[in-house]
């Protein structure tokens, strides 16, 4: 399941415009799922600023670690302490209630650069392991 | 290299599985509902396992007994009739080339079980000793003999009820028996891997190997991919090679005794048996380094094999398996007490620590740069009294 919204990094990550400079970060459907069970989620603290492509957190299944990235430069406002505290949410609802942190842009432009939900759903079906 | 398929491939991918590389074997790691539900579905009712992947070597012959008196740890004098035993094959180090399951069916009869990671360099190292002995056949029934285990405390019922022919073998730990299954003549150890006190392991000719799979599955077990098998026996301190056998994150080997269960698969009774490694053994009964001793965190996330362990603020040693496991939450006390309907999620793991910090002991572990509360323990899972196993939180 692809969110038509949504722009994606091909590490998974997936970035949805909320307003001008706001935007919704979350884990597609496709990583949820290959991941398997989700345990546990270590996510950032409001306030902090990460550049495009830096890790922000770590999701952990049963049987391995895996970095979160993020689409967009800028710096966290909000996190999402509901699926930090219960990761199932993930599963049930990856692109609205499982989304995992919620930022303020310092390079909107970035989301123009990253896969529109057509180049991710080629990129799934081509390239991804 | 081509990956290798077990007798049993097309009812995992017909039951969920996802198909990982394991060792060259094309296994699952789980099925549709995901390790957790399985590692819950075995400790209260009954967890289905193919591991025909693991090597068999059956051993007959005049000189079979002598032969792997000398190249395993247990005794295999000691092995009677209708039992198995845990056993390893050790190196002149002391140090484990694998460990495994041996077998007696018959008088005449031994079959040893070992880890399909080490079945080719086990069956060389076994090739090269057997070469010493005269009258000993060695021979890999791994194609044609499949392995199916059936594990928890509904096991035993769902198994009862397929019997054409034989009983189920006395309920003491490691008895074997023979039955008859589906017009099949089907061998049984009441042995296994996830610390259920009711568990069976099948050995069945690999033509009927996938309708008793689908018998069992139609009772209600419940099919377990690697993922939970390795949770399950992580909860009940199991070591696994690799992990709590073979080299430490150091690189250097770990002493076979620096792993209690290696207790249970080592005897030293007869002085006048040689067998190699056994002289490293007698001196790592002097004492050790470090040891495997079960922990379980109880700050905030999970640590996993690799991770540094600190006690009093010193390196004290590593994590050779964690992660999280679930668990079903129990109510009353002593006999009355039972498994209920809620379930709960806990870090723990298997340490390689200094010897001297013992259960009780507060340590730290490091995770991603910050240090992690954690607690050596006696043990994860009561699995004493049975048929169901608890959690110990």
């Amino acid at each position: 399941m692809i969110d038509q919204e949504a722009r994606y990094l091909k590490s998974h990550e997936w970035a949805k415009k909320e307003d001008d400079e706001a935007f919704a970060v979350g884990l597609s459907s496709y990583a949820i799922d290959q991941l398997g069970d989700i345990v546990f989620m270590e996510l950032p603290k409001k306030g902090d600023t990460f550049e495009q492509g830096a890790v922000f957190g770590v999701v952990e299944s049963v049987k391995a670690a895996s970095d979160l990235y993020m689409p967009l430069s800028g710096e966290i406002v909000e996190v999402n302490q509901a699926a930090a505290d219960n990761p199932d949410v993930l599963k049930d609802d990856p692109y609205e209630e499982g989304w995992l942190i919620k930022i303020r842009a310092s390079k909107p432009a970035e989301f123009d650069e990253l896969l529109d939900a057509k180049e991710y759903k080629h990129f799934l079906e081509t390239e991804a392991e | 290299m081509k990956l290798k398929r077990t007798v049993l491939y097309d009812c995992h991918v017909e039951c969920g599985g996802r198909i990982v590389d394991f060792a060259g074997w094309e296994m699952p790691v789980q099925y549709a509902t995901g390790i957790l539900q399985e590692h819950l579905a075995t400790r209260k009712g009954a967890g289905l396992f193919e591991v025909s992947h693991m090597g068999r070597f059956e051993i007959r012959g005049g000189g079979a007994e002598a032969f792997l008196r000398d190249c395993l740890t247990h005794d295999a004098r000691h092995l009677p009739v209708g039992f198995a035993h845990y056993t390893l094959l050790a190196n002149e180090r002391g140090g484990a080339i694998d460990d495994a399951f041996l077998y007696r069916f018959t008088a005449d009869t031994r079959l040893l079980v070992v880890n399909a990671s080490n079945a080719e360099k086990d069956w060389s190292h076994l090739k090269e000793l057997a070469g010493a002995f005269s009258e000993v056949e060695l021979k890999d029934v791994s194609g044609e003999v499949a392995m199916i285990a059936l594990q928890g405390p509904c096991s035993e019922a769902m198994l009862a009820d397929l019997l054409e022919e034989g009983c189920l073998p006395e309920p003491k730990r490691n008895a074997l028996g023979q039955v008859r299954i589906a017009g099949a003549e089907v061998k049984i150890g009441r042995t296994g891997y996830t610390g259920e006190p009711v568990c069976f392991e099948l050995f069945i000719p690999a033509e009927s190997a996938g309708g008793i799979w689908t018998l069992l599955v139609e009772k209600g077990a419940r099919p377990v991919g690697l993922g939970a098998r390795d949770t399950l026996r992580l909860e009940a301190s199991l070591p696994l090679y690799g992990h709590e056998y073979g080299t430490d994150p150091a690189g250097e080997e770990i002493p076979i005794l620096a792993c209690p269960t290696a207790k249970f698969g080592v005897d030293l009774s007869d002085p006048d048996r040689r067998f190699v490694g056994r002289e490293a053994i007698e001196k790592q009964t002097q004492g050790i380094e470090k040891m495997i001793r079960p922990v379980r965190v109880t700050g905030k996330g999970l640590a996993r094999a690799g991770a540094a362990v600190f006690y009093e603020g010193k390196p004290a040693g590593w994590l050779t398996s964690g992660t999280m496991v679930p668990y079903w939450e129990a109510e009353g006390e002593g006999t009355g007490r039972k498994l209920t309907e809620r379930t709960g999620q806990r870090a723990i793991g298997l340490a390689l620590v200094d010897s001297g910090p013992v259960a009780g002991a507060a340590v730290e572990i490091e995770v991603r740069g910050r240090r992690v509360a954690a607690e050596i323990v006696k043990k994860n899972l009561d699995n004493r009294s049975g048929p169901v196993t608890f959690a110990v939180l």
